[in-house]
């Protein structure tokens, strides 16, 4: 750990300082140091005054996502290494800024919750005795189980710059979850899940950048989910008004 | 429970400026430019053939114009690299299963390729063959 | 001040938490009852650590296994330090649960035919872990959380940090916690408290735990005069990540893994698991599938006699994977690949993961009854804060998860009960326990101390690791306790450099290590007093190397004693089913209790 790298953290102390600021760490590292590592250094040794969100440090449990450089990142997942001079740390864009390194998730709570991310089934047949499953093969589990990786970290509505302009838009991870009961065989609740899917500020905010699939730390694919609920959203549309 | 203060950094009207990935987004976006250019072409010779021969002539006249060639040279790359942000696309949004398994995403983006391949041939080799 | 009253308050958001409060207002709904639920976490839910679990959750599922196996597996991997009454409720509603979360949405893997697919695991005669891939405690947060979203009646505070209980004549009437967003204080009373905290494995310097699993919980209870009970044990889990202590699942060794020394050997045979089981035929109690306290001490063993490899400054043995076939690992073990990979720059489908055992799961807790009841009344602990006799001296790997269902679903249940019994909660006790935490953390911020909270977080780690490791002696148990008892005089000594009220994570971090220091003195002497071996505990010293079911078949019981020493007593174990036998495995295990 002879080796040490310049760090810019981004602050913000509403406190203190009505305006964010950039701040200067000299931080030891090694091949073995992931940006959170970083971060902790600088908390445990050098300012104790320094706020970020963290637990898991092992990429699971989304808690670390900060922006490196202008890019959507897991603290924990991304290491100093990668890195030349320019190490520039900020808070995930497109929220707003509590403090330092902590962005209010409210809107993105509220976002998943209005999806319904839940099984709905009110049919005849579903299992219902204390003991009873359901039946789910393989093939129909692989239609679902790639969005049902989401950790819920953010990054992607960092990336999305559709997200920045209207935070109102569902986003890709909320669409994501959406998608990821739709397609589960168990769940009958796809006509209660599509009206939020299929309003302006559901699916049809998409512009398809894509870029939140590209940072999404765990290949999720949220950009292949929004899509996909475009299909499903014009469907929908469409038999509404058939019906009248 | 109110909360504390806060602030949103706006962005800026450069934002896609700041990646590599927004501007090949916004790049592919302005692919609807050189595009809309040749759906009127088409749309005036359509109107031309059905107005006669001598406004034929001067469609044909119009399109064999060096700059309106360039212009839509400039389309046909347009449509090519729009071609190559979409085709990946597609097996994400409607994948192919066999089982539990999904086909490759370069399998099927290889087999759009090659469809695109064999329309291009299969048109020059008619307007050779009709030569 | 902001003030608010529920009927009933879930401390913690992770697995325990959610199932209580699922289940509370089930069984508000089931009796018409009009109840007000509170789920308080001092982080977003779907940030709790039973995120990182990755193996599985056990229950008897197939044909050929039965309840009594089941029973019997736990008992002896708990070397018969658990209470058989709850061992046996336990393993005869654990499927119940697992379907229950299957019917949520949980994506269990599967057979072809659809049906629930079991994996091995150490310590168990037979597949019976329900897993999600290697992610399983991942997707079992997330359904939990998910499915929590459509009960009304379920409050969520997330981001409100518990800094106290208010108790009063050993009744409870609510707690205080602080706004984490604001800093304001909530004082906030309830019928019923319940507390599913988690564990405290940051006490120690290398673990697989994630930041947040400080013991919080168990420090309230604690403080309150709650009994800390079996703290002495402490689980090693084999196979972390040197370096970091990021978890590589038991699962792969359920699959097939091996484990090598530097010569390539596996030396587990020669500690009593073998023999040798052939390459790709995992065998159910024999070598890699012994249980975690063996094969934590078993690496120790070879480190002492230096046939153990480097990575960095770690000594590591190595998890061999590749026999199992690239598509086979990244069908049951991805995560792995991933962590491997990114952590260690190793692809466990073309290298063996270099290995060492960490820290893992605090088999001790806040004392509970079987009705996840404390001695205070009003107050519950599930999952792993609670110690409600389950797990004795080691848990099996794939017990919690089940456990986390289990008796979070009976605190729930139980609490909606008593909570439509209780009187509404005192206030001038609520009032007067808020003002006590105003002034403490106006002191933390504004006193005239003179210590930092990171530099006696990092005293005690040291001390926990060198005095309660895989063996321990005398001396060394000695010494860690006198350490944390001079760093507990020490800390009132202590200063924030912070004193600003929005995210304080200094104030917050500082009071984490308060309640680690509290718990850390009840685990150091748990473990000095107990003067035999087993399970966890395994002591070097003359005499006491064996265990001593004569003096210490019974639970250890720490009990606070504010600024003075705390102090022990013994308790008997529920032995009622299954006499103590003799605990062993591989082919010594045959003909024996089994």
């Amino acid at each position: 750990m002879s080796q040490t790298k310049s760090i810019r953290v981004q602050r913000y102390l509403p406190e203190q300082e009505p305006e964010p600021f950039w701040q200067n760490y000299e931080v030891p590292f090694d091949e073995s140091t992931s940006i959170l590592d970083a971060l902790n250094y600088i908390k445990d040794e050098l300012d104790n005054t320094l706020s970020y969100r963290w637990s898991c440090r092992m990429a699971i449990c989304g808690s670390c996502g900060v922006m490196v450089n202008g890019i959507p990142k897991l603290g924990c997942k991304t290491f100093l290494r990668e890195y030349g001079t320019r190490v520039d740390i900020s808070a995930l864009a497109h929220f707003p800024v509590e403090r330092d390194l902590v962005v209010d998730m409210d809107i993105f709570m509220e976002h998943l919750e209005a999806v319904k991310p839940y099984i709905i089934d009110k049919s005849k047949g579903r299992p219902t005795g204390e003991s009873d499953t359901y039946r789910q093969t393989p093939a129909q589990m692989a239609r679902y189980h790639q969005f049902s990786n989401c950790i819920n970290c953010g990054l992607c509505y960092a990336a999305c710059p559709q997200f920045g302009l209207n935070n109102q838009f569902l986003g890709p991870a909320a669409i994501t979850l959406a998608q990821r009961y739709n397609l589960d065989n168990r769940d009958k609740g796809k006509r209660e899940r599509m009206a939020a899917l299929s309003e302006h500020d559901g699916v049809w905010s998409c512009t398809f950048v894509g870029f939140c699939s590209t940072v999404c730390p765990k290949h999720v694919d949220p950009a292949a989910a929004v899509n996909q609920g475009k299909i499903e959203a014009a469907k929908y549309t469409l038999i509404n008004l058939l019906n009248g | 429970m109110q909360k504390p203060a806060s602030y949103r950094p706006s962005m800026s009207r450069r934002w896609w400026l700041q990646h590599q990935h927004f501007v090949l987004y916004m790049l592919r976006e302005a692919t609807v430019v050189p595009l809309v250019f040749f759906a009127g072409c088409m749309i005036a010779g359509l109107w031309a053939l059905n107005s006669g021969a001598e406004a034929w002539v001067s469609w044909q006249a119009f399109m064999a114009n060096p700059l309106v060639i360039l212009i839509n040279l400039l389309t046909l790359a347009a449509s090519l690299f729009h071609a190559a942000t979409f085709f990946p696309l597609m097996p994400r949004v409607m994948p192919i299963r066999i089982g539990a398994k999904t086909l490759p995403v370069n399998a099927i983006v290889g087999g759009m390729w090659a469809v695109v391949a064999i329309i291009a041939i299969a048109l020059v080799a008619y307007f050779i063959w009709r030569a | 001040m902001n003030r608010d009253e529920f009927d009933i308050v879930i401390v913690g958001g992770g697995g325990a938490g959610l199932r209580t409060a699922i289940a509370a207002a089930e069984k508000a709904k089931a009796e018409g009852r009009q109840q007000r639920i509170a789920l308080i976490s001092k982080i977003y839910p779907m940030r709790s650590h039973t995120v990182a679990a990755e193996g599985g959750a056990a229950a008897v599922t197939d044909e050929g296994d039965s309840y009594q196996a089941h029973f019997d597996d736990t008992v002896s991997g708990g070397d018969w330090l658990c209470d058989q009454g709850v061992v046996d409720y336990f393993v005869h509603n654990t499927y119940r649960e697992l379907a229950q979360l299957e019917r949520w949405g949980c994506p269990w893997s599967r057979r072809p035919d659809g049906s629930i697919q079991v994996r091995r695991f150490g310590g168990m005669k037979t597949a019976r872990t329900w897993f999600a891939a290697d992610k399983s405690g991942f997707h079992m947060l997330h359904t939990l959380f998910q499915t929590s979203m459509q009960y009304p009646e379920i409050e969520r505070l997330d981001e409100y940090y518990v800094t106290d209980l208010a108790v009063e004549n050993q009744q409870v009437h609510g707690l205080i916690a602080l706004c984490v967003a604001t800093g304001e204080m909530h004082v906030i009373g309830a019928k019923a408290v319940i507390l599913a905290t988690g564990g405290a494995g940051r006490l120690f310097r290398f673990n697989t735990n994630a930041g947040t699993v400080t013991g919080d919980g168990m420090a309230m209870a604690y403080r309150h005069g709650v009994a800390l009970r079996d703290m002495e044990f402490v689980q090693y889990h084999p196979t972390g990540l040197p370096g970091s202590g990021v978890l590589i699942t038991e699962a792969s060794r359920g699959e097939g893994g091996i484990l090598l020394n530097k010569d390539g050997y596996r030396y587990l045979q020669d500690y009593g698991l073998g023999p040798e089981t052939p390459l790709g035929e995992p065998k159910n109690k024999y070598m890699e599938l012994g249980p975690r306290d063996k094969l934590s001490q078993a690496f120790w063993q070879e480190q002492q006699a230096g046939r153990t490899g480097k990575l960095g400054d770690s000594d590591v043995v190595y998890l061999d994977l590749r026999h199992l076939g690239k598509d086979y690992i990244l069908e049951r073990l991805p995560f792995i690949c991933e962590l491997a990979k990114a952590f260690v720059n190793v692809d466990p489908i073309k290298e063996p993961i270099p290995i060492r055992p960490a820290v893992h799961y605090t088999m001790g807790g806040i004392e509970t009854n079987g009705q996840c009841e404390t001695s205070i009344q009003g107050l519950y602990a599930a999952g792993e804060c609670a110690s409600v006799g389950l797990h004795g001296a080691n848990r099996l790997g794939s017990n919690s998860l089940s456990e986390l269902l289990v008796f979070g679903r009976l605190a729930g249940e139980s609490a909606s009960d008593l909570a439509s019994e209780r009187s509404a909660p005192s206030k001038a006790v609520l009032e007067q326990q808020a003002q006590q935490q105003l002034d403490l953390i106006h002191q933390l911020k504004q006193g005239d101390g003179s210590e930092n909270w990171v530099a006696l977080r990092k005293e005690m780690v040291k001390a926990m690791e060198s005095g309660c490791g895989i063996y321990r002696e005398e001396a060394g148990m000695q010494a860690a306790l006198n350490t944390i008892r001079a760093l507990r005089q020490r800390y009132k000594n202590v200063k924030l450099e912070d004193s600003s009220e929005s995210y304080n994570t200094d104030l917050l971090q500082c009071l984490e290590v308060g309640c680690s220091l509290d718990i850390a003195e009840a685990s150091c002497l748990a473990a000095l007093e107990r003067r035999e071996s087993r399970g966890a505990h395994q002591r070097l010293d003359e005499g006491l190397q064996k265990r001593d079911d004569v003096n210490f078949l019974k639970h250890s019981q720490v009990f606070y004693q504010g600024d003075a020493n705390a102090t022990i007593t013994w308790q008997d174990v529920d032995v009622r089913f299954s006499a103590p036998a003799e605990r062993v495995y591989g082919d010594a295990a045959k003909g024996a209790h089994s």
